[in-house]
C-alpha cells in the first residue's frame, strides 16, 4: 500500500520498504510545456561538490550507478533507479528536482506526482498540483537524504529561477568557492571526517530479506573507473519496472537505460559540450573538467575511497573499543541503543568505575554503556569552526542574498548606488562603510501613528558593505519587482530599494483595528522583502477569495480589495470582542494572488 | 496509534551532545562527566540525573552575574539521557577541540563542566547595560550548546578590513579572540531605531567569527519565568 505524503513529511525509508534498490518515478506535466527532471547528489553541507552527482539528461548515471536515470516509463514523466547503499558515503542527500524548460511556470502543471517503488510496489508517494505553485520555474518535488539512515522527505518547494537558479542553490557558486578548498585538507585532518559511522557501518540498512534486489555487480566500484562511455552501456540491469495500475501514457514500458532522452530542446546550448558554467559533465575521461572544479575532482575519488579501506578510518579515538554505534537499525549482535538495555548501567556492582566513561565491566567489551558515549569528535570534525559550519553566510555577487529562512543580506554598493530602506531596527550586523540615516516614513508614518499609535520608521542604508537584515525571526521573503506591481501591509515591509516607487493605501473598514489597515503598494523595478511570521499560504484570486484583514500580508496590485463584514468568522468567539470581524475580499483576474500568514496579530509588540 | 509519531523518537546516542530536531538538544550524561545547563531549561530526563541549582563552584566563578541574584546555572550529574530546550529556539551544538568561544549569557544552553569558563563583562559596553551585557567565555575540549532565536548565521571578521557592527540584541557568539568595543550610534542625525536600544552596536576587529541571530529578542525567557 503506497503511503501518501503531503509536502514537508518525512520518514524513513526502511518504515516503508525494506529494500534499497528504489525506483524513483516523477509525473509532472503541463500543456506545452517540456521539463528536465534532474536528481543531485548533495554532501553533506546541502552543495553539489561534485558535478559528477548531478543526474540529468545529460548524464544519465553517477560514476558507481548508484542514481541512474532510466527515462519515461510506466506513466512517469522521467524515472530514476536509486541503489541506496551503492551511495557514496560523501552524498548525504539525492534532491530531485523538475525544471520548466523554456517557458510556462509551475502554476500551470497538471496534478502530478513524484514516487518510490521499490519491488515492483508503489510504496511512497508524493502528489502535488498546480495550485500549489505561483510563478515558479523549477521545483524541488522530495529528497532522500542520509539523517542515521536514508529517509524520504516530500519537498514541494518551488524556485523563481529555472535549472540555473536551482544549480546556483546547490553550490553553482562551487566555481568562486575555489579559495575556500582549504577547509577540505583540514577537515581530513581533524579526527572524525568523512563520517565515520556511516562508513564503518554501510549496510546497517534494509536487510534486503525476501526483497532481493536485481543482481547487480556487487561491492560498489572503488572509483570512478576512468574508461567508461557516457553513455550507459545496456548491461545495466533491467529497471524494476513498476506495475503501475494507472493507463500507461507516455510510453508502453521500454527499457532503455541507455537511451539518453532526446537531445533537449534549449537552454544549453549545445548539450554534448556541457557549458562551463555548469560544468555537469559526464564522466568522460577525456573531457577536461572546466577549471572551476578542478580542486574537487581530485578528492572525489580519495573520499569515495575511504570508507571501503580495510583499514579502519582515520579516526583515532582514545577509547577503542567503543565505535560509535552504527545509525538505524543494527545487526542485533551490535551495541544496542539505548531503550533495550539493563538501564543506565545501574547494575550493581557491575557498573563501570565512575569516572571511566564508556568502559562497563561486564558487559562486555564490544558493547559500549549504553550512555558510553564516544568522546569522539561530530562529523565533520571537532572545533568551534567546524561545528558553525553549516551557518556560513552564503557566498554571493546579488544584490540581495538571502542566508536562511529569517536571514537576508543585501550587498550594498554593487549594482549602482542604489540605497535601501528598511525598517529600523532590523539591521543584525554589517561590515563595511555604511551610513545608517533617519528616514521617516513621511507617509504611513504619520498617518499609522495618529491612527494606531504605531509609527513605521524606515532606516536609509548607504554606501557600500553588507547589512545583515532580520525581524523578530520572522520568515523573509524576496520579491523582485520587474515592472510589476504589488501590494503590501505596511507591517510585513522589511526592506526595499529605493529605487522602487511606493505609495501608501489606505483601507478604511469598520472595525479594522486602529480603523483602517494601511498597505504600501510598490511598482517598479528592484526588490522588496516581505516578512511573515510563519510559512505563508499564497492562494489564486477567484470570485470568491476572502483573507482577515490582520492575517494578510500582500496581494497582486491588479487585485481589488473589498472590506466585507459579512463573514463572521471564529474570531467572534474571543470574549471581548465586539462581533465586528472584517474580512478582506479580493477581486482580480486570474493571475492575481494573495498572500497569507498564519498569525492574525500584526505589528510589534512594542 | 502512535504510529505518526512514531518519527519523533530519540535516534541513538552518537555523541555527549546531539540535537533532536532543530529546538531541543539531547546530552548523554554520565557518572563524572557533569554538565552546566541553564536553570529551567529542562524538559525531559531518562535515567538517573541529580540538578544542583547555583552550585558554589558557579557561585564563584559568575559571582556577580548579570543582577547578583546567582547564576543561573545548575550542575547535571548523573547517567541518563537529558533533554534541554529553551522556549522553542534553535540549538546550536559545538564540540570545542581546545579552541575558545564567547557567548552572550542569555544564549547559553549547556556546557560540559570541565571545561574551562568565566564570566566576563564586554569591555566598553558595561554603560550600555540595560541587560547586562554579560559573556561567558568557554574554553578547552568538549561541548557547549547554544541557542538562537531562528537560525544563526556565521560572519568572518577576517574577510574585510572594516570593523563588523553587529546589534548587542541580536549575538550569540563571537571568536574571544576579536576585539570588541562599544559603539554608539553612527552619526549625530542617524538616530536609529530611537530609544529602541538599537543605537548601540558592537564592533568587533580582528581575524575570528561572530554569530548573530535573526531576531533582535534577546530576552531571557527562562530567567523571565523565574
Amino acid at each position: 500500500m503506497a503511503r501518501e505524503f503531503q509536502r514537508g513529511h518525512k520518514a524513513r525509508i526502511s518504515d516503508f520498504t525494506a529494500g534499497t534498490d528504489l525506483y524513483v518515478g516523477v509525473r509532472i506535466s503541463a500543456p506545452e510545456v517540456t521539463f528536465d527532471i534532474s536528481c543531485f547528489g548533495l554532501d553533506a553541507d546541502e552543495q553539489l561538490s561534485d558535478d559528477r552527482y548531478f543526474v540529468f539528461f545529460n548524464q544519465p548515471k553517477t560514476p558507481e550507478e548508484a542514481v541512474q536515470l532510466l527515462g519515461p516509463q510506466a506513466g512517469d514523466t522521467e524515472s530514476f533507479r536509486v541503489t541506496l547503499d551503492r551511495i557514496p558515503p560523501k552524498i548525504h542527500k539525492l534532491s530531485f528536482t523538475a525544471s520548466i524548460d523554456g517557458a510556462g511556470q509551475m502554476s500551470q502543471i497538471a496534478p502530478g506526482y513524484i514516487r518510490v517503488v521499490a519491488g515492483g510496489q508503489e510504496v511512497a508517494r508524493y502528489s502535488f498540483e498546480g495550485t500549489e505553485f505561483s510563478t515558479e520555474r523549477a521545483v524541488m518535488l522530495g529528497d532522500f537524504y542520509l539523517k542515521d539512515v536514508w529517509r524520504f522527505a516530500a519537498v514541494g518547494q518551488g524556485f523563481d529561477g529555472g535549472l540555473d537558479a536551482l544549480l546556483r542553490n546547490f553550490g553553482g557558486e562551487v566555481a568562486e568557492e575555489e579559495p575556500a578548498a582549504p577547509p577540505q585538507p583540514e577537515t581530513g585532518a581533524v579526527p572524525g571526517f568523512a563520517p565515520p559511522a556511516e562508513a564503518a557501518a554501510p549496510p546497517p540498512f534494509a536487510p534486503p530479506a525476501a526483497q532481493a534486489a536485481p543482481a547487480m555487480p556487487s561491492a560498489p566500484a572503488p572509483a570512478p573507473e576512468p574508461a567508461r562511455d557516457p553513455a550507459p552501456s545496456s548491461e545495466a540491469p533491467p529497471p524494476p519496472a513498476p506495475a503501475h495500475p494507472r493507463p500507461t501514457v507516455a510510453a508502453p514500458l521500454h527499457t532503455s537505460p541507455g537511451t539518453v532522452p532526446p537531445p533537449a530542446p534549449a537552454p544549453y546550448g549545445q548539450p554534448p559540450t556541457p557549458p562551463p558554467g555548469h560544468g555537469h559533465q559526464p564522466p568522460a575521461p577525456s573531457a577536461p573538467l572546466p577549471p572551476g572544479y578542478q580542486p574537487y575532482a581530485p578528492q572525489a575519488p580519495q573520499a569515495a575511497q575511504a570508507p571501503q579501506a580495510p583499514t579502519p578510518p582515520p579516526f583515532h579515538d582514545p577509547q577503542p573499543p567503543t565505535t560509535p554505534p552504527g545509525h538505524g537499525q543494527q545487526p542485533p549482535a551490535a551495541p544496542p541503543g539505548h531503550g533495550q538495555q539493563p538501564p543506565y548501567g545501574q547494575v550493581p556492582g557491575q557498573a563501570g568505575p565512575p569516572g571511566v566513561p564508556g568502559v562497563p565491566g561486564v558487559l562486555g567489551a564490544g558493547a559500549p554503556s549504553p550512555y558510553g558515549v564516544p568522546q569522539g569528535a561530530p562529523q565533520g570534525g571537532a572545533g568551534v569552526t567546524a561545528a558553525l559550519r553549516a551557518f556560513r553566510e552564503t557566498p554571493t555577487g546579488q544584490r540581495w542574498t538571502q542566508q536562511n529562512a529569517k536571514l537576508i543580506r543585501v550587498d550594498l554598493g554593487v549594482a549602482g548606488d542604489q540605497p535601501v530602506l528598511a525598517r529600523q531596527g532590523s539591521m543584525v550586523l554589517y561590515q563595511g562603510k555604511v551610513d545608517f540615516g533617519y528616514k521617516g516614513a513621511g507617509f504611513a508614518g504619520r498617518l499609522v501613528g495618529n491612527a494606531t499609535g504605531q509609527e513605521m520608521q524606515l532606516m536609509r542604508c548607504t554606501g557600500r558593505g553588507q547589512v545583515f537584515l532580520a525581524d523578530e525571526a520572522a520568515m523573509l521573503h524576496p520579491i523582485e519587482l520587474q515592472g510589476d506591481a504589488i501590494c503590501v501591509s505596511a507591517e510585513n515591509v522589511l526592506a526595499f530599494d529605493e529605487s522602487l516607487q511606493y505609495e501608501v493605501r489606505r483601507i478604511d473598514g469598520h472595525g479594522i483595528p486602529g480603523g483602517a489597515l494601511f498597505t504600501m503598494q510598490f511598482q517598479g523595478t528592484g526588490t522588496i522583502v516581505v516578512k511573515t511570521h510563519g510559512t505563508p499560504v499564497v492562494l489564486p484570486v477567484t470570485p470568491t477569495t476572502f483573507a482577515d484583514c490582520n492575517a494578510v500580508v500582500a496581494w497582486s496590485a491588479a487585485s481589488q480589495v473589498i472590506v466585507s463584514s459579512q463573514v463572521r468568522m471564529r474570531r467572534n468567539a474571543y470574549p471581548g470582542d465586539t462581533g465586528e470581524s472584517v474580512n478582506l475580499q479580493f477581486r482580480g483576474a486570474p493571475g492575481n494572488f494573495i498572500v497569507v500568514q498564519p498569525y492574525e496579530v500584526q505589528g510589534s509588540p512594542s | 496509534m502512535n504510529q505518526p509519531l512514531a518519527g519523533f523518537a530519540p535516534a541513538p546516542v552518537t555523541a555527549r551532545m546531539e540535537n533532536h530536531g532543530d529546538h531541543m538538544l539531547k546530552v548523554a550524561l554520565q557518572t563524572g562527566n557533569d554538565l552546566f545547563a541553564r536553570v529551567g531549561s529542562m524538559v525531559a530526563y531518562e535515567g538517573f540525573i541529580q540538578y544542583e541549582p547555583n552550585p558554589p563552584a558557579v557561585r564563584q566563578i559568575a559571582r556577580d552575574w548579570a543582577t547578583g541574584e546567582g547564576a543561573p546555572l545548575m550542575k547535571c550529574s548523573g547517567d541518563g539521557l537529558l533533554y534541554l530546550a529553551d522556549y522553542g529556539a534553535d540549538v546550536v551544538v559545538i564540540n570545542l577541540d581546545e579552541d575558545a568561544i564567547s557567548v552572550n549569557a542569555t544564549n547559553l544552553l549547556a556546557f560540559d563542566a570541565h571545561l574551562t569558563w568565566g564570566v566576563e563583562r564586554v569591555k566598553g559596553l558595561a554603560k550600555f547595560a540595560g541587560q547586562g551585557m554579560w559573556n561567558t567565555r568557554i574554553s578547552g575540549q568538549g561541548w557547549v550548546a547554544l541557542t538562537s532565536r531562528g537560525k544563526p548565521i556565521v560572519v568572518d571578521c577576517g574577510s574585510g578590513e572594516d570593523e563588523t557592527y553587529v546589534d548587542p540584541d541580536a549575538l550569540v557568539a563571537w571568536s574571544p579572540d576579536l576585539k570588541v568595543k562599544g559603539k554608539r550610534s553612527f552619526t549625530a542625525q542617524s538616530l536609529i531605531g530611537r530609544g529602541s536600544g538599537e543605537a548601540y552596536q558592537m564592533a568587533f576587529s580582528g581575524r575570528g567569527i561572530v554569530v548573530v541571530q535573526p531576531s533582535e529578542d534577546s530576552t531571557d525567557r527562562l530567567r523571565v519565568r523565574g
